[in-house]
């Protein structure tokens, strides 16, 4: 009897328990842009650069950068917390070798329900810049970053609580190109005039 | 008849198993350099002062961006190998599938850098190794190519993470040049 009420409760509670288990680590992962349908790129490209730092190897950095070094400390107070350092990036000779397919690829991820895009952020470099922010409840989830230009493709993924500012101070390490990221300030009424 | 199928099924599996088991367990720098010497027709010299090179670390220095002078690898870890003069043509994206394909079940590929229009081609690998870490730095242009792994400590590799594609030039220059200071 008690078995029959194991196979007739506990099976539903366990496929239940499962499916609960992968839809917590979905939504974990949620904030890892799939990059690789980009990879045919790399064929075309003058240059391609493609970073991979995982939790376990930011934990390392966090960890293991020296606080007597201002450079290091620095460094280290930006990368703890962080869960992941992705980074694709293709630079062309000519224009057009890349298609608003293989862009929406990536932009089809951003879409997700967490994901909003920052529109008051722009980038010194010719082209065009796209900033998402995945938000957990109040916490940020994670950061992606699309710079689009005629002959120049990059991703960058910052995996963890991660803000603007921290990403700007990362720029040039890491892996992370230098994107030349800026806030700009809200317009006010005498900038309007 | 099904009892030799299925014989012939688990050998099958063993078989598989232990290739497996002997590429996991085996020199991934030798294999590496075969690799390159198979996938491009080439074959990498045995110079006599590579062969030193390990010994030599603690008179070599590397050049890292901003020119401070940083060692990277454990002494005597360094293993090298140098292909001169042949010729590396074409074939880059598929050569980095075969790499990655070959590696990326033991090893994590922390940088790559390609040109398939230069033909050039910059990889770097970890792997831990107890509490220090294995590094595999690859690089092959049009008529060069070097392979060199180092064991480097938890503290050089974060200086790696902070600036993977200058320290990963760093362990070949530290391998590679003979520093006379």
């Amino acid at each position: 009897m008690t078995s029959l009420f194991q196979r007739s409760i506990g099976q539903p509670l366990i496929v239940f328990g499962l499916i609960l288990a992968a839809a917590l680590v979905a939504q974990a992962q949620d904030s890892r842009i799939q990059m690789s349908s980009l990879d045919h790129l790399a064929a075309k490209a003058s240059q391609t650069v493609d970073v991979n730092i995982d939790e376990r190897l930011v934990r390392i950095a966090a960890k293991l950068l020296s606080d007597k070094d201002e450079d290091e400390r620095e460094a280290k107070k930006l990368v703890t917390g962080l869960k992941g350092i992705y980074v694709k990036s293709f630079e062309f000779d000519n224009s057009g070798e890349y298609t608003q397919a293989d862009v929406e690829a990536i932009r089809a991820q951003l879409r997700g329900p967490n994901w909003s895009r920052l529109v008051n952020v722009t980038s010194r470099k010719e082209g065009n810049l796209e900033v998402y922010l995945l938000m957990n409840g109040e916490q940020i989830g994670g950061l992606a970053v699309l710079h689009t230009d005629e002959k120049e493709l990059t991703i960058v993924n910052l995996v963890g609580p991660v803000d603007l500012d921290k990403l700007a101070k990362l720029e040039g390490q890491f892996g992370i190109p230098n994107l030349e990221i800026e806030q700009s300030k809200p317009k006010t009424k005498n900038d309007q005039k | 008849m099904k009892t030799n199928t299925r014989k012939t099924f688990v050998a099958l599996v063993l078989a598989v198993l232990t290739v497996n088991a002997v590429h996991a367990a085996g020199d991934d720098f030798k294999s590496v350099v075969k690799m390159i010497e198979q996938f491009y027709g080439v074959k990498h010299e045995g110079l006599p002062f590579l062969a030193k090179a390990g010994m030599k670390v603690a008179s070599t220095a590397a050049r890292i961006k901003g020119g401070q002078a940083r060692r990277f690898a454990e002494a005597g870890s360094i293993k090298l190998a140098v292909f001169e003069n042949q010729e590396f043509a074409g074939e880059v994206t598929r050569f980095r599938a075969s790499l990655n394909g070959a590696l990326t079940t033991t090893w994590m590929p922390l940088i790559q850098t390609l040109s398939a229009t230069n033909e050039e081609q910059n990889y770097v690998f970890l792997k831990s190794a107890g509490d220090k870490y294995n590094v595999l730095v690859v690089n092959i242009s049009q008529r060069e190519a070097t392979v060199v792994q180092v064991t480097i400590s938890e503290k050089n590799l974060a200086l790696l993470l902070k600036d993977p594609e200058g320290a990963g030039k760093a362990i070949t220059e530290e391998a590679t040049i003979n520093d006379q200071e």
